[in-house]
């Protein structure tokens, strides 16, 4: 079976041979199989980000290789093998709900009819279908951040990239389009790669957590979170989920206490899953 | 954008009877303190020439504001044609738009005194191109941005869809400068008008709004003059008030940008 994302002895560097040079990654092998749910967690500047942007071919690497579906990064994009959403929800405020949903099939070029079918099908998957002739800044923030996710799956591509698309929320919309996004995954049978500043986020969604260190970015753990379906607000209350928040906890500070004491900087707040 | 019909009330009630105080308060200084014609004619005097003059004035506000409206869409034409270039080529933009934004400090209306020589005594042409000037960097800075300073993140996702350069330009850049290029007219409207008449400060024909004040006050006809400048005021509040109608017209129901 071929893995939906294969990243393999890549490092990346910017601005390379300067005295500026930043060296966001560093030998970063990651296998992601069609049908996990992935975050990438660390605090910032450990490169999640950057990792996400090569798995989307909006960066090349300095060195490795990056396969998605497959196919060279280059490939898979050109072929709009995946869909992305980022903390922005990056909307069009002069095209309505449906025309934003409609835009990347009007990339692929398919026709008028079809493409409003398929816009209609995803705003009812995000449970929008009222608001498809709204503009967007008619929308809430959460209600934006549902069409960006319908908009990014619109070409039904088997992957979804994400960038901390719900950083931007409060609390209970957060946790509410948690599992609206588990929700929609599970009935498009999407693999998501997740980038996040949250532990308790990563956690509740994830299938395999990755635990990224800063300077240079690296994987430093990678966590399996086996706590079946989760579809109710229960699980945010069961001891397994505590458990495994905890593990990650545990893989952050015990990196954070490695590079303190290799590097003596300030020690990093213990709160980083609230930025 | 949907205000309640107080709200409405309110916002036109206030100016209009400011407007009127303080017409009312010029009358009676001029009243009271005795002001001579020649210093400060009261507004009902004013008034009076201006109905007097109608005819005149009207013939007069046809040229200014033929000669604005000439220059407003040549220099608007001119000035997004040119920041479509500029916005092409990034090399280009960094050498001309500090080049136009300098440009636009400094008070190129004294341009027409040399064109002026370069055509002949009665022509408009002089005019009309310093309008032209005028408009055209306003509208050039203004749409160069719209079109350049692109969101990072529709960016990205237009990468991610694979969109090529000129798909990006239609479905991002282009509507993206909408808002700036009406922002612009909303600048360079009453700046047309303006630049029309104060170019006819530098000699030419006589029939224009901007040489009848200066013809009138020439022969102490004060009263008559203010009455053009009026005429000069209605003509600039119209032209602004069009761009304003424009806006709303190309982007129904959308936040209107700052007024």
């Amino acid at each position: 079976m071929t893995n939906a994302v294969d990243v393999r002895g890549v490092s990346k560097a910017f601005n390379r041979g300067r005295p500026d040079e930043v060296r966001a990654l560093v030998d970063v092998d990651l296998a992601i199989e069609p049908g996990e749910f992935v975050s990438m967690i660390g605090p910032s500047g450990c490169g999640k980000s950057t990792a996400l942007r090569l798995m989307a071919n909006l960066l090349e690497p300095t060195s490795g290789d990056v396969h998605v579906n497959g196919k060279p990064a280059r490939k898979a994009r050109l072929d709009q093998d995946y869909g992305m959403a980022f903390q922005q929800a990056g909307l069009f405020d002069w095209r309505n709900v449906t025309k934003n949903v409609e835009l990347p099939l009007e990339l692929k070029g398919w026709d008028r009819s079809r493409r409003r079918e398929r816009a209609l099908e995803m705003l009812h998957l995000v449970k929008l279908d009222e608001f498809a002739e709204h503009m967007p800044w008619q929308l809430s923030g959460g209600m934006q951040q549902r069409v960006a996710i319908a908009r990014a799956l619109a070409a039904h591509p088997p992957l979804l990239l994400m960038d901390e698309p719900f950083g931007a929320l409060d609390e209970m919309t957060r946790e509410h389009m948690q599992a609206e996004l588990l929700r929609i995954c599970g009935e498009t049978s999407t693999t998501v790669v997740f980038v996040t500043h949250s532990i308790p986020e990563a956690v509740y969604l994830s299938t395999r957590v990755v635990v990224m260190s800063p300077r240079p970015g690296r994987i430093t753990d990678v966590i399996d979170v086996d706590l079946g379906p989760r579809r109710d607000v229960d699980t945010r209350e069961d001891p397994a989920f505590f458990k495994k928040i905890t593990e990650v906890r545990e893989a952050l500070r015990g990196m954070e206490r490695a590079s303190s004491s290799e590097a003596a900087g300030p020690p990093q707040p213990a709160g980083m899953e609230d930025r | 954008m949907n205000r309640s019909p107080r709200a409405l009330a309110a916002m036109v009630v206030a100016p209009v009877a400011f407007g009127i105080a303080f017409v009312a308060l010029w009358e009676a200084a001029v009243k009271v303190l005795d002001l001579q014609p020649y210093f400060l004619p009261p507004p009902s005097a004013i008034w009076r020439e201006f109905q007097a003059n109608a005819a005149l004035i009207w013939e007069a506000t046809k040229v200014s504001g033929s000669n604005a409206l000439v220059g407003l869409v040549i220099g608007t034409v001119l000035g997004v044609a040119l920041a479509f270039v500029l916005s092409r080529f990034r090399v280009l933009n960094e050498l001309v738009t500090p080049l136009a934004v300098a440009l636009n400090a400094v008070p190129i209306f004294v341009l027409v005194a040399l064109f002026n020589n370069m055509f002949s005594v009665t022509s408009e042409v002089p005019r009309r191109l310093m309008v032209t000037l005028v408009v055209n960097f306003i509208v050039l800075v203004n749409v160069a941005k719209g079109l350049t300073q692109v969101d990072r993140t529709h960016v990205e996702l237009m990468r991610s869809y694979a969109a090529s350069e000129v798909a990006v330009l239609r479905k991002v850049r282009v509507p993206n400068a909408v808002p700036y290029l009406f922002i612009a007219l909303k600048i360079a409207a009453p700046a047309a008008v303006i630049t029309a008449f104060v170019s006819e400060y530098f000699g030419g024909s006589q029939n224009g709004l901007g040489s009848r004040i200066v013809g009138n006050i020439a022969i102490s006809k004060n009263a008559t003059a203010w009455g053009y400048v009026l005429g000069a005021c209605l003509l600039g509040l119209a032209f602004y008030l069009a761009a304003v109608l424009a806006e709303r017209a190309a982007t129904p129901g959308r936040p209107q940008s700052a007024e």
